[in-house]
């Protein structure tokens, strides 16, 4: 679990993959406590992922497509596949770019970062550390259910209006409606529980 | 004059003209502190103004603003909610504190108008590496730019991607905050470092006025104690760094020293008053160290409009030498002991006066050579040294006879013994030995020592910070990847175009110099506003980009977006200078910015992070309008430089008091006189050497002193009044006075103080030592002794 606060404070989208990962259990009265409480079950789940970037001026939006495979142990691989390939890492480095010299280590993402930290407050039960800053709303129950949350500072005011979270056994979508009209859609159809990483990923991750 | 100081009514009239006089100074002094005490806290205030001119000299200014206003804290704590939680409890204090103008812990940024000024001038912030990219590889440039457009990891961009398809903004967003290591806290805008498992939180202040308040440093010190406490009581750490923690620092070690040094040494002169002389009343011979003081103090505050801390201390030790005064004719009691005779006061003044006014003039010579030396503060002692030994001189001559008249002394016999020993132990020696043998051993000595010595110019000496202080800077210059150089350049130029483009100049030298690691980082003008010669190209890049932009197409975007953005980044007029420092992006910029004056303008380039000084000045040669400006190695060349001008005044007073000493002695007498002293400064030299201590500046105006006080010691023994061995003893009793007092600036924690003291301290032991060979020959003294008053 100390690994992934870490981890996970490095990316919003790569903590959202979290709760998808940890969303698992079925209960009937369902609340954050419980949401939490099912959080740190698993060890390894495979999927594809689709994004959206849905631009005020585009009527169609920008579409990218790829897999990502989430372990408790190692960390994120996200693999984008279309239209162009590029592979993350994401660990307690880091973020990584694969590129032709091997993994090149990313600067400190400022703002990337701190999104995926407000997260990090779900994950570990910190309902009062997240209330403050945003307002909470859980609705529907464990099969189908939706997080809700809006900022409450200034700041993150000016940056997004709300964001939405939906899964059912697991994480299926993430939404991010920002100020100026634009939103980002982030689909995980079909994500899967597995058992033990291939050799190529666990290469990937490395040493 | 002596004659007259026999007539009742002049022992009258001498008096009521001092105590008129004193009531007149203490009336100007209670003026002056009407509104507090006029004391001036910052050591830097005391050293030299720079060489360069009115641009210069405001450019400094400018960069030493910050120094002396801000307040930069950094709170530590494992649990990052606990250091946000802090540094809020922290912020909100102190905002409500009078003491500050400004606190910010968090960010609040109105991210409209950011973004405004991103848009508008996003061709202007572009940073040069975007810009060469976008003219020599425009694929390459564009392929980044469509690769962003789908990275879930891009990070959050201020301009939304619809009004900077092409990304210029996203680049220029990059280049806006070099400090990677601090970033903002989202939810509670916290501005946050994180290092080795623990999350630092910032916090910046200004304060109310500036650190020349005298009351400032020290609140501002006890507020950041108190702080600290919270902060630990939380199990959090706290740094804090400022040029206002210096001046505290240096406030309350200056007080500490002033009442621990002058009131020992207030307190050893008066045990050694009581026990030399065993009567209560020779006390009030302690009233002309007083009068030196307020005398001192007036004087500094009406020539100066203020008197500075350093200075006092050491005027402190003006102490031992306004003390020297009335010894010269007490001391002379021992005579009474011998001769069974009396000792009255007016009659052994009148005997003693011409050798007391001969050592205030020449006391007064060696005082005032030190304020022909460019340092402010050696010009303030020379001023507060001048007016007190006057003031000292006046109340021994006028007030202390009358208020000493028909005291009975008992000196204590044994005192006399010791010097009758003293004598006889040297005679001793001489007969064995003779005069020239035993200066040869001597001469041989101080040359052995002269060689071992070494000298030692920095300005850390003259601060003498604390290292909990210092540490604290460094480890926040660390976290925060701010490193802040007391070097930087300045520029000038006919306009605001050629100022640009000369900074830009300079700035492809200076990432050459980040490139090769001397230097972290830099700010000039030219990062907010590029100057329109660089524009040029990147415009004709730009009209050129068509060609280039299909993996943008095929990302889906249409093309007549990216002809209306692009026709717009053509179109558009770039912002001003003033514009863009008006605006919120230009805040970290303002201080930069000179203006303009009848010469034209000008701007400062600061610099981050410097690891080498020298290879700056190669750097501005090449340009046109470009200065390195280096107050800090100015001002220890400036040291370098003084002590030979030092030495020449040394020679220069030593020859003044040749002259006045001639009157008196004849040349022959006061070219002994002289010399004594000046042996004695060598012999002192030479122990530093052997000491393994550093020649410094002020331990080479500490033996300038040596050669004026060693002269008062000399013409005491050369007068021989009553005999050579009460003349010893007076000398002796003269010299521990002072000694007392200069010896314990040796204990001072300021390393410049203490240096003086150091040189002072060996000076006037062997200017004792060598004192009785001022006495001249055997049938002299026997007329001398005929002239005894008693």
């Amino acid at each position: 679990m100390s690994r992934w606060t870490r981890t996970a404070r490095r990316a919003l989208w790569a903590s959202a993959a979290t709760l998808a990962l940890f969303g698992a259990s079925l209960a009937q009265a369902f609340d954050l406590t419980q949401l939490s409480a099912q959080l740190a079950k698993p060890a390894l789940v495979r999927g594809p992922f689709i994004q959206e970037k849905h631009l005020r001026s585009l009527p169609q939006p920008l579409t990218s497509r790829g897999q990502f495979v989430l372990s408790r142990e190692h960390g994120l691989l996200w693999q984008l596949r279309s239209p162009l390939q590029q592979d993350y890492r994401i660990d307690d480095r880091g973020i990584a770019r694969r590129t032709a010299q091997g993994w090149q280590q990313q600067p400190g993402q400022d703002v990337a970062a701190q999104q995926s930290r407000l997260f990090l407050a779900v994950l570990k039960g910190d309902h009062a550390g997240l209330a403050e800053d945003f307002e909470l709303q859980l609705s529907g129950d464990a099969e189908a259910w939706q997080l809700d949350l809006t900022p409450r500072s200034r700041l993150l005011q000016q940056i997004f209006n709300v964001i939405h979270i939906q899964g059912g056994a697991l994480v299926e979508r993430i939404e991010l409606a920002e100020t100026q009209g634009d939103s980002t859609l982030l689909r995980l159809p079909q994500s899967q529980p597995g058992t033990a990483l291939s050799e190529a990923e666990r290469h990937a991750f490395g040493p | 004059m002596p004659l007259a100081l026999e007539r009742p009514a002049m022992q009258r009239l001498l008096p009521r003209l001092f105590l008129a006089l004193l009531l007149a100074l203490l009336a100007l002094s209670a003026w002056q502190w009407r509104a507090g005490p006029p004391l001036q806290a910052s050591m830097l205030a005391l050293l030299p103004q720079g060489a360069g001119d009115e641009l210069v000299q405001q450019a400094e200014q400018r960069m030493q603003e910050p120094l002396n206003r801000e307040l930069l804290i950094l709170v530590g704590h494992a649990e990052r909610e606990q250091a946000i939680a802090l540094v809020q409890r922290l912020g909100q204090q102190w905002a409500e504190s009078a003491r500050f103008e400004q606190v910010q812990w968090n960010l609040q940024a109105d991210l409209a108008a950011l973004r405004q000024q991103l848009r508008a001038s996003r061709l202007a912030l572009m940073p040069r590496a975007d810009r060469q990219l976008l003219i020599e590889q425009p694929d390459s440039f564009i392929q980044q730019r469509a690769a962003q457009l789908f990275d879930t990891f891009a990070g959050f961009s201020l301009l939304p991607i619809e009004q900077d398809w092409l990304g210029l903004g996203a680049r220029a967003q990059q280049a806006l905050n070099p400090h990677q290591r601090v970033q903002t806290d989202l939810a509670s805008g916290a501005l946050l470092v994180e290092d080795q498992g623990l999350t630092w939180a910032l916090l910046r202040a200004r304060i109310q006025g500036d650190s020349f308040d005298l009351q400032a440093p020290p609140a501002i010190a006890a507020q950041v104690a108190s702080a600290r406490t919270l902060v630990t009581a939380e199990g959090g750490q706290l740094l804090a760094a400022s040029g206002l923690l210096y001046a505290a620092a240096g406030q309350a070690k200056a007080s500490r020293e002033i009442s621990w040094i002058g009131g020992t040494a207030i307190l050893g002169i008066l045990l050694l008053l009581l026990l030399s002389y065993r009567r209560l009343r020779v006390l009030v011979s302690l009233l002309p160290i007083g009068v030196a003081l307020l005398a001192g103090c007036a004087a500094c505050v009406l020539v100066f409009g203020q008197i500075n801390a350093l200075t006092l201390v050491l005027g402190a030790s003006l102490i031992g030498v306004a003390a020297d005064y009335p010894q010269h004719y007490l001391s002379k009691s021992w005579g009474g002991v011998r001769d069974q005779g009396n000792w009255h006061s007016w009659p052994v003044l009148a005997a003693t006066l011409p050798g007391l006014s001969l050592s205030l003039g020449t006391n007064l010579i060696g005082y005032l050579a030190l304020g022909f030396t460019p340092f402010p503060v050696l010009t303030q002692i020379a001023v507060f040294s001048a007016a007190g030994l006057i003031a000292a001189y006046l109340c021994a001559v006028c007030l202390l006879p009358a208020w000493l008249d028909g005291l009975q002394l008992q000196p204590a016999p044994g005192l006399l013994r010791l010097s009758e020993k003293l004598l006889a132990a040297r005679a001793r020696l001489l007969a064995r030995t003779g005069n020239w043998k035993l200066l040869a051993v001597l001469l041989l000595f101080c040359a052995a020592g002269l060689l071992q010595l070494q000298t030692q110019n920095d300005l850390r000496q003259w601060l003498g910070a604390e290292p909990q202080l210092l540490d604290d800077a460094q480890r926040i210059a660390e976290l925060t990847g701010q490193q802040p150089t007391s070097q930087f350049f300045l520029v000038r130029a006919a306009d605001e175009q050629q100022l640009l483009q000369r900074q830009a100049a300079l700035s492809v030298q200076l990432d050459g110099a980040v490139a090769d690691g001397t230097l972290l980082g830099y700010r000039a003008l030219s990062q907010l506003v590029a100057p329109a010669s660089q524009l040029q190209p990147l415009r004709e890049a730009l009209q050129d980009l068509p060609q280039h932009w299909q993996p943008l197409l095929a990302a889906g975007i249409p093309e007549a977006a990216l002809n209306t953005e692009l026709a717009q980044l053509l179109n558009s007029d770039q912002p001003r200078l003033e514009q863009a420092l008006a605006g919120p992006l230009g805040e970290a910029w303002r201080p930069l910015w000179l203006g303009h004056s009848a010469a034209g303008v000008a701007g400062i380039v600061s610099l981050q992070g410097l690891n080498d000084t020298a290879a700056l000045h190669g750097i501005a040669s090449g340009l046109d309008g470009v200065q390195l400006v280096d107050r800090l190695g100015e001002l220890n060349s400036l040291f370098s430089a003084t002590q030979l001008s030092a030495a020449q005044l040394k020679l220069l007073s030593c020859a003044a008091i040749v002259l006045l000493l001639c009157l008196p002695f004849g040349f022959g007498g006061a070219l002994r006189i002289v010399c004594l002293p000046l042996l004695a400064a060598l012999t002192a030299l030479a122990c530093l050497g052997w000491l393994g201590q550093p020649l410094t500046l002020f331990s080479l105006f500490g033996l300038l002193l040596i050669s004026a006080i060693g002269v008062d010691y000399a013409i005491l023994m050369r007068e021989n009044i009553g005999g050579q061995a009460v003349s010893l003893l007076g000398t002796l009793l003269a010299g521990l006075t002072s000694w007392l007092s200069f010896g314990l600036l040796l204990l001072s924690q300021t390393p410049a103080i203490a240096n003086f003291g150091l040189a002072i301290s060996l000076g006037l032991f062997f200017c004792f030592l060598l004192s009785p060979w001022a006495t001249p020959t055997r049938n002299t003294t026997a007329a001398n002794e005929a002239r005894s008053p008693l």
